[in-house]
């Protein structure tokens, strides 16, 4: 992942759609500071193999959320968000992979998780952005709260995996088109 | 005593050593060989794909705007982040999403739109920071509007088509993505756009282009300018100007664009010759009196798209994306309702009369000119019959005007205010002394301009005033009315659209309740006959709007007016 051009605020969001039909399939968008977008990056459907939900097991979850999808998008985004928030718990790991904090979005995460509370994440600290938790790890607190001071304007933390999800759908369509044609 | 003696039972006795076996046997096992079995487990392989979008300006367009908009003495209107607007809590519901146009085909263009914010997230931020709650309809409205390149929005007058305009421009100036805006209108409009803007979007740069011509040539050259508002008869004057090649505007709007359905028309031409990127037309009557008029206003939007020869049913297919078209009855939700209540009266024994002879005269005469017959002379014919309808002119007899007093009588008792309307300032002078109990007010032709206003204020503030008389033309120019509740329309026009525009003087946004619409028509006479021509126009235009109902309908053809009476010559029937 390349520095973007500016020094500018982004924030990006990144989510993992799971589908019975599709399989699994991850979108990373990038927004700027007015929540526009900048960057968008998902991938194609991917279908796990029988052997590997064999041998992974429960944690295929983990490999897939934490792993290979995340850290794919990551690496082919242009642009180097400030900062990196998820919804799904498993994202956290790729603190490793990408160089921005990461944050985890409660109220986002809450919607397939159930209550998100401090005994389920230590060594997390939580602070306030458009109204959303956002849960981060204790070493990367404080330059969270500096970046959200930068983002006076951001409008909402959870609509954005809506958006992320319509894009997917959209790509998907489109994909599908292509290869029917 | 006998002793007693033990003898050991060897044969049943037995001792340690007996119970271990003395003998070893060996068994043999096989030894147990491993097999390995590989399982060729595939890597997950990921496949991306990638877009960046365009970011105009590199800065936030609010800013740039700010910037460039500091007037001398007034401080910058600058948002530092402790001072931002509190942020809005997304209600839950319905979230207006800027959906691409079908005619958006590439993945990278449609998720540019897909991917923008819901417009309920910019409302109240600094981006769209409205002075009123805008209506869910009216988001959609500008949902509407943001992504197209070419596009009409033909709401129903009175449901905010301005700020619906400004807010898109508002949006796509902020965002870098148009940095020059035309917006042309009638004269009468311009102030009123000024007005408009100064409340929905004060911080954008906007002028109006007037004044000497070096003056206009500076103002349409101005790079400062984000807006130039420019009225239809300055395009001729400064025709150079606007079509000079260094010339060009990311957006030009046409407000009440119906002024260039004529193709052939010299301000068309020159509209349709400006260098543009995109282009919107505002009209609450994008349809008048044929679908040609549609034909006409595209080939401003997107020239050739359409053709004068095309059935009905094409045009409505090929402009659904293309046009946005809401009436009240659709957002009546949003809007206190319009009651219709036609009044179906019988002429006075004095106007039946009179009305008889003119119309069996009229038509002899017609008859008589043949091939000589002209479309104006049907025209003064069906005129003089209607002023029949209005009043006796030798009597001054009116089955009308009785109404009329008879509803204004309960009007008045109740506190209220009316509006009526005339096409004829003849007939308003014949109605006012029947209504001088109920201190009239005069709103025409005759009036001059400059006591206008004024008409107005005293008709909004004076109590004792519970009813204004006014001529179709003179009221349609940017009035608002919404204090009153009751419209009568004393004769109608020919063109329902102009008759929805003057209800929309009163039923509009803002309307304090619902408006009683008033239509009076006398029965078996012209009046009627020309209804009934009007309503059967309605079903072309439910067929080109979809299945809104469109109020606002077509005028008469030429067929249909000399169809009015049939007119027959010893040739046959007299074609128009």
């Amino acid at each position: 992942m390349s520095r973007s051009p500016e020094a500018e605020v982004t924030v990006a969001f990144y989510t993992v759609e799971e589908s019975e039909f599709t399989g699994w399939t991850g979108g990373l968008l990038v927004l700027s500071a007015s929540g526009r977008p900048v960057e968008f990056q998902c991938t194609l459907p991917i279908r796990p193999t029988r052997t590997h939900e064999i041998l992974y097991g429960p944690t295929l979850r983990d490999f897939l959320i934490g792993e290979a999808i995340g850290s794919t998008l990551i690496k082919r985004c242009r642009h180097t968000p400030s900062l990196l928030c998820c919804n799904q718990p498993e994202a956290l790991q790729l603190e490793s992979v990408c160089g921005s904090p990461i944050a985890l979005v409660s109220e986002a995460a809450e919607r397939d998780e159930g209550p998100i509370t401090d005994e389920m994440l230590p060594g997390y600290d939580h602070c306030e952005l458009a109204g959303s938790t956002l849960r981060v790890a204790v070493e990367r607190i404080e330059a969270v709260r500096e970046i959200i001071t930068q983002l006076p304007f951001m409008p909402d933390m959870l609509e954005p995996f809506d958006r992320i999800r319509e894009a997917i759908s959209e790509a998907q369509k489109q994909i599908a088109r292509a290869r029917a044609a | 005593m006998q002793n007693l003696v033990i003898e050991i039972d060897h044969a049943r006795s037995f001792d340690a050593d007996s119970l271990l076996p003395r003998d070893v046997w060996s068994l043999a096992i096989d030894p147990i060989e491993a097999t390995s079995i590989p399982i060729r487990m595939q890597t997950i392989d990921v496949k991306t794909v990638g877009f960046q979008f365009p970011r105009f300006g590199g800065s936030s367009g609010i800013q740039r705007l700010r910037g460039e908009n500091k007037t001398p003495g007034q401080p910058h209107a600058h948002v530092a982040p402790h001072d931002a607007p509190p942020r809005r809590k997304l209600a839950p519901g319905k979230l207006t999403r800027i959906k691409p146009p079908a005619d958006v085909v590439k993945l990278e263009d449609r998720l540019f739109y897909l991917l923008q914010p819901p417009l309920e997230l910019l409302v109240g931020s600094e981006q769209l920071d409205f002075p009123f709650e805008p209506f869910p309809y009216q988001l959609d409205g500008i949902a509407f509007l943001f992504p197209r390149y070419a596009a009409i929005l033909a709401d129903e007058m009175g449901l905010g088509k301005t700020m619906q305009a400004i807010s898109t421009i508002r949006l796509l100036l902020c965002s870098g993505e148009v940095r020059s805006v035309l917006l042309i209108c009638p004269k009468p409009l311009v102030t009123n756009w000024l007005r408009e803007f100064s409340v929905w979007a004060p911080e954008i740069p906007v002028a109006p282009i007037e004044g000497n011509s070096p003056t206009r040539a500076y103002q349409w050259t101005s790079p400062d300018i984000a807006v130039k508002i420019a009225n239809y008869e300055l395009l001729m004057r400064d025709r150079d100007t606007v079509l000079d090649n260094d010339q060009h505007f990311d957006l030009v709007v046409l407000d009440e664009a119906q002024r260039i359905k004529n193709q052939k028309n010299t301000t068309s031409g020159i509209v349709r010759e400006i260098s543009r990127t995109r282009s919107w037309a505002l009209t609450g009557t994008p349809v008048e009196n044929s679908p040609e008029d549609l034909v006409g206003i595209f080939e401003f939007l997107s020239p050739g798209y359409l053709k004068s020869d095309m059935p009905v049913a094409s045009i409505a297919k090929a402009t659904r994306d293309h046009m946005l078209r809401r009436t009240k009855d659709m957002v009546m939700t949003d809007m206190p309702p319009k009651l219709y209540r036609d009044a179906e009266l019988e002429l006075t024994a004095e106007q039946r009369a009179t009305y008889e002879k003119a119309e069996t005269d009229g038509v002899v005469q017609l008859e008589n000119l043949e091939q000589q017959l002209t479309i104006q002379h049907v025209f003064e014919l069906v005129l003089r019959l209607k002023q029949i309808c209005n009043f006796d002119p030798a009597t001054g007899s009116s089955a009308k005007l009785e109404r009329l007093v008879a509803d204004m009588e309960e009007v008045a008792a109740s506190g209220q205010k009316a509006i009526v309307f005339s096409q004829w300032v003849k007939s308003i002078d014949a109605m006012r002394p029947a209504l001088e109990r109920f201190g009239p007010l005069e709103y025409h032709g005759r009036v001059p301009h400059k006591h206008r206003d004024g008409v107005i204020n005293q008709f909004k503030t004076d109590p004792s005033k519970h009813v204004i008389l006014m001529s179709y033309g003179a009221g349609s120019v940017g009035l608002n009315l919404q204090f009153c509740r009751y419209v009568f329309l004393f004769d109608r026009w020919w063109n329902p659209a102009v008759e929805d525009q003057a209800i929309n003087r009163a039923h509009r946004i803002g309307a304090a309740g619902s408006v009683t619409v008033t239509r009076m028509l006398m029965q078996n006479t012209i009046e009627q006959r020309i209804a009934a021509v009007l309503d059967q126009k309605r079903e072309m235009f439910d067929e080109l709007f979809n299945d809104a109902k469109s109020p606002a309908g077509a005028g008469l053809s030429r067929e249909e007016i000399f169809g009015l009476f049939n007119l027959r010559s010893p040739k046959g029937r007299i074609a128009a």
